[in-house]
C-alpha cells in the first residue's frame, strides 16, 4: 500500500489542499472549520514524508504529470529547498488553521475564509513543487487571487481599499512576469527549469525576458521601493491572514526570483541585478525599520518589519555573485533561504499574537497597549519571543541566518553587506525594544483585557519558539538546503 | 481616497515621457531579436496529437499535454467567485435577482435567442475536439445567456437554489479533478490518461467545466450589480 502512494506523493499532497478547499467552499462554518484541520494535520504528515524521502534519497524528486514529462508536458521537481518551503508551508499553515479554528466567532459570514484559504495552501504547494515557467504563472495567479479574497473577508473598509490596491499590484506584477515568460518562450522554446538551464543564451530577448519576469516578482515580493501595497494590505486583514501574507506569500515570489537568478545566471545575463537587488534589500531594511519605529498602531509596526525583514533576502544575490567558490556562494544562498524560514516562523508568530493582543485590548493602538505584559503575560512573551528572531540575537533563527551573511559577506571581502546586516539587526532592536517596554511599563488607566480564548493564546507561541528552537538546531534545515543550493549554485558558477 | 491629489509637473511627464520610450526601445530591440526559426513545442504537439484523445491541438494542450495548467486555472476561476460571495450580504446569492426591465422587446428577445445560445454552446463544446471550441467558449456563451435572461427580468427556476448554485460553480473543478487522480489509482501519474479513455474523459471534463464556467459568469454579475454601500460592516474579528 506504501509503496503505491509513496511515487504518488506530490500529487496526493495537493490534491488533499484542492479537494478540502472545494469541500469547504460547498459547507457551513462549522464542517468547514473541521474540514481545515484535518487537511492541516494530513498535510503535516504528507509533506514531512516528502522531506523524508528527498532527504533520503539525496537527489532531486521529478514528478511527471501525464507522463508526458517536458517540454511537452509539465514536470513537478521537489529538491531540498523546496521540500524547506514545503515544510515551513505546513507549519506554519497548521498553526494558522489551529488558531482560525480559535479566532473567528462561528459566523456564517467567515465560512469562505476557509476555502480560500485552503485554496492558498494549496497554491503555495503547487509554487514550490512547479519546474515550469507558465505554471508558475498559474501557481502565482492562484495565489494573489486567494490572498486578495482574504485581505477583503472582512468586509471592512479599510481591508477593502488595501484588497484593491493589492490586486492591482498583484495583477500588475503577475502580467508583467507573464511578458517576460512570453520572450523567454519566443527565444529558447522551452519552459522547463532544467531545459532552460542548458538552453539559455545571452541575448537580448532572453535579457528583456529575465528582467520582466524578475521586475513582476519584486512587485508581487514588495521589494523596496514597490513594497508601497504590503503594510497596508498585511496590517488591515485580519490576523490569521496577515500572518499567512507575511511569512508565507512573500517568500512564494521570492522563491521564483532565487530558482530564476540560478537558472539564467542571473548577474552574468543582466550584469549589476544581483548588486541592484541588494542595494535595494538595503534600503529596504533601512526604510521598513524607520517606518516601522514611527508606526502608532501595532499591526501597521509589524508589516513595516515585513519590509525590513523581506530586504535580507535579496542580499543574497550580490553575495552569491562576489562568491569565488562554491562553498561561499552556497553560504550566502544557505543564508538568505535560512532567513525565509526563521522570518517565516517568527513572522507568523508576532502577527498571530498581534491579532490575540488587538482582540484582548479591543484597539490595534500603540498607546492602549501599555502595561500588556501584567494582564496578558503570554501575549507579550511571544511578541518578545518573536522579537529576538527579527532582532537576530542568540539563540534564534534570525541569529543563524544573519551569522551566515556575515561569515559570507566577510569570506567574499564584501564586508560592506555585513554592515548592513549588523545596522539593520540595531534597527530592528530599536522598533522592537520600543514596543516590549510599553508593555513591560504601565498604562494611563488600567487596561482592561478580555483574553479570549486558550487556543489563540498558545499557537502563535509554538510557532515563536519554533523560531528560537531552529537557531539552536538549525542544522537539519541547512543539510536539507546544501546538497540543492550547491547543484544550483556549481551551475551558475559554470 | 485622497481627493486632493497634485495635477503631475510638466518635469513629471517628462520623465515618465522618456521612461515609457527607453522601455518600448528596449523591448522592441528584444523581440527583434527572436529568432526566426520555430523553437516551440509546435512539432512535439503534432507527433503526439494522435495519442492525446483529440484532433485539435489546442485542445489537446489545454487538457492533456498540460492539462495540470487548466485544472490550475479553473481553481482560479472559481477561487474569483469565490471572492466575489466572501463579500456579498448573506441572502445575496438567494434572492439573485435585478430590477427587471419592463421591456416586452428584450423580453421577445430572450425568448429567441436563449434556446439558440444554449444550442451554439453545445455545438461549440462539440466542436473543440477537432476544431476550434471547447469548455472556455461554450461556458462564455452559456454565461451570456444567463446573463440575458437575468436582465430581462425572467424569474430564476425554484430549483436553482444558492446551494445548487455553488454545486454548479464548483462542479466542473471538481470532476476535473477526480479525472485527474483517477489515473493514480492504476500506478500512473496524476493526469495520465490512458490512450483508449482519454478522448471520453477529456470530453466528460468539457461538459462539466462549461455549466461551470457558465454559472461563475452569471454569479459574477448578479453579484456585482449591488456593491457594498458604506453602511455595511461585517462582523467584528478586529
Amino acid at each position: 500500500m506504501l509503496d503505491l502512494i509513496q511515487p504518488q506523493l506530490p500529487a496526493i499532497t495537493l490534491a488533499v489542499l484542492l479537494f478540502a478547499a472545494s469541500a469547504a467552499f460547498l459547507v457551513r462554518f462549522e464542517r468547514a472549520r473541521a474540514i481545515a484541520l484535518v487537511a492541516a494535520g494530513v498535510q503535516v504528515v504528507l509533506v514531512s514524508w516528502i522531506t523524508w524521502i528527498v532527504v533520503g534519497q539525496d537527489r532531486v524528486w521529478v514528478y511527471t504529470i501525464g507522463g508526458w514529462g517536458a517540454p511537452l508536458g509539465i514536470d513537478l521537481t521537489i529538491d531540498g529547498v523546496s521540500a524547506v518551503m514545503m515544510l515551513l508551508t505546513a507549519v506554519v499553515g497548521c498553526v494558522v488553521t489551529v488558531y482560525s479554528a480559535g479566532y473567528f466567532p462561528p459566523k456564517d459570514s467567515y465560512r469562505l475564509f476557509w476555502s480560500l484559504w485552503l485554496f492558498l495552501w494549496a497554491a503555495l504547494f503547487a509554487l514550490f513543487a512547479s519546474n515550469d515557467i507558465f505554471n508558475l504563472y498559474v501557481c502565482l495567479e492562484l495565489l494573489t487571487i486567494s490572498a486578495v479574497g482574504l485581505v477583503a473577508i472582512s468586509g471592512e473598509r479599510a481591508a477593502l481599499f488595501a484588497g484593491m490596491r493589492y490586486i492591482l499590484s498583484a495583477l500588475a506584477g503577475s502580467l508583467i512576469y507573464l511578458f517576460g515568460v512570453a520572450l523567454v518562450y519566443a527565444s529558447t522554446g522551452v519552459l522547463d527549469f532544467d531545459l532552460l538551464a542548458t538552453q539559455v543564451s545571452i541575448d537580448p530577448t532572453t535579457q528583456a525576458g529575465l528582467a520582466l519576469m524578475v521586475i513582476g516578482l519584486l512587485l508581487k515580493t514588495a521589494l523596496f521601493p514597490m513594497h508601497f501595497w504590503l503594510p497596508p494590505a498585511h496590517a488591515n486583514a485580519v490576523a490569521p491572514v496577515s500572518a499567512v501574507l507575511s511569512a508565507l506569500v512573500v517568500k512564494g515570489s521570492f522563491y521564483i526570483i532565487f530558482k530564476l537568478m540560478h537558472v539564467f545566471t542571473g548577474h552574468e545575463m543582466i550584469p549589476g541585478l544581483a548588486e541592484l537587488m541588494g542595494i535595494l534589500g538595503v534600503c529596504a531594511i533601512i526604510w521598513g525599520s524607520v517606518q516601522a519605529f514611527t508606526q502608532k498602531r501595532l499591526k501597521m509596526m509589524v508589516a513595516y518589519s515585513t519590509v525590513a525583514q523581506i530586504g535580507y533576502l535579496f542580499l543574497l544575490f550580490p553575495l552569491v555573485a562576489a562568491a569565488d567558490d562554491i562553498q561561499t556562494a552556497v553560504l550566502a544562498a544557505s543564508a538568505g533561504l535560512f532567513h525565509a524560514v526563521s522570518h517565516g516562523l517568527a513572522k507568523g508568530a508576532m502577527f498571530l499574537t498581534a491579532g490575540t493582543i488587538v482582540k484582548a485590548v479591543g484597539s490595534d493602538r500603540l498607546e492602549d497597549m501599555a502595561g500588556l505584559s501584567r494582564l496578558a503575560p503570554i501575549p507579550a512573551f511571544t511578541f518578545a519571543i518573536a522579537g529576538v528572531s527579527m532582532v537576530g540575537l542568540p539563540p534564534s533563527g534570525g541569529f543563524v541566518s544573519k551569522w551566515l551573511y556575515v561569515s559570507s559577506a566577510i569570506e567574499t571581502g564584501a564586508w560592506w553587506w555585513a554592515g548592513a546586516v549588523v545596522v539593520g539587526g540595531l534597527l530592528a532592536a530599536l522598533y522592537i525594544f520600543k514596543v516590549i517596554a510599553l508593555f513591560m511599563g504601565s498604562g494611563k488607566e488600567p487596561l482592561q483585557v478580555g483574553v479570549s480564548n486558550r487556543v489563540i493564546t498558545i499557537a502563535p507561541l509554538v510557532l515563536a519558539l519554533m523560531s528560537l528552537v531552529i537557531g539552536v538546531f538549525g542544522q537539519p534545515i541547512l543539510d536539507l538546503l546544501y546538497p540543492a543550493v550547491e547543484s544550483l549554485t556549481a551551475g551558475m558558477m559554470r | 481616497m485622497p481627493n486632493n491629489i497634485e495635477r503631475p509637473r510638466r518635469a513629471q511627464h517628462i520623465v515618465a515621457v522618456g521612461l515609457l520610450v527607453a522601455v518600448f526601445v528596449l523591448l522592441a530591440r528584444a523581440v527583434l531579436y527572436i529568432p526566426m526559426h520555430d523553437t516551440g513545442v509546435a512539432s512535439s504537439i503534432q507527433d503526439n496529437l494522435q495519442i492525446s484523445g483529440v484532433l485539435n491541438p489546442v485542445t489537446a494542450v489545454l487538457l492533456n499535454f498540460r492539462g495540470y495548467d487548466t485544472l490550475l486555472e479553473i481553481a482560479v476561476l472559481v477561487l474569483a467567485i469565490i471572492g466575489v460571495l466572501s463579500l456579498q450580504r448573506e441572502g445575496m446569492l438567494a434572492s439573485g435577482r435585478l430590477a427587471p426591465f419592463a421591456d416586452p422587446a428584450l423580453s421577445l428577445l430572450t425568448r429567441i435567442l436563449v434556446p439558440m445560445m444554449i444550442l451554439i454552446a453545445g455545438y461549440l463544446l462539440w466542436a473543440g475536439e477537432k476544431a476550434p471550441g471547447g469548455a472556455f467558449q461554450a461556458g462564455s456563451i452559456l454565461g451570456a445567456a444567463g446573463v440575458l435572461v437575468t436582465l430581462s427580468g425572467h424569474v430564476r427556476p425554484g430549483w436553482l437554489s444558492p446551494a445548487i448554485v455553488k454545486i454548479i460553480i464548483a462542479v466542473g473543478f471538481v470532476v476535473f479533478l477526480v479525472a485527474a487522480i483517477i489515473p493514480m489509482f492504476f500506478d500512473k501519474n496524476l493526469l495520465e490518461y490512458p490512450l483508449h479513455l482519454a478522448k471520453p474523459l477529456i470530453i466528460l471534463i468539457e461538459t462539466w467545466l462549461t455549466f461551470s464556467i457558465g454559472m461563475i459568469l452569471v454569479t459574477m454579475f448578479i453579484s456585482s450589480a449591488a456593491p457594498i454601500t458604506d453602511d455595511y460592516v461585517r462582523g467584528d474579528a478586529t
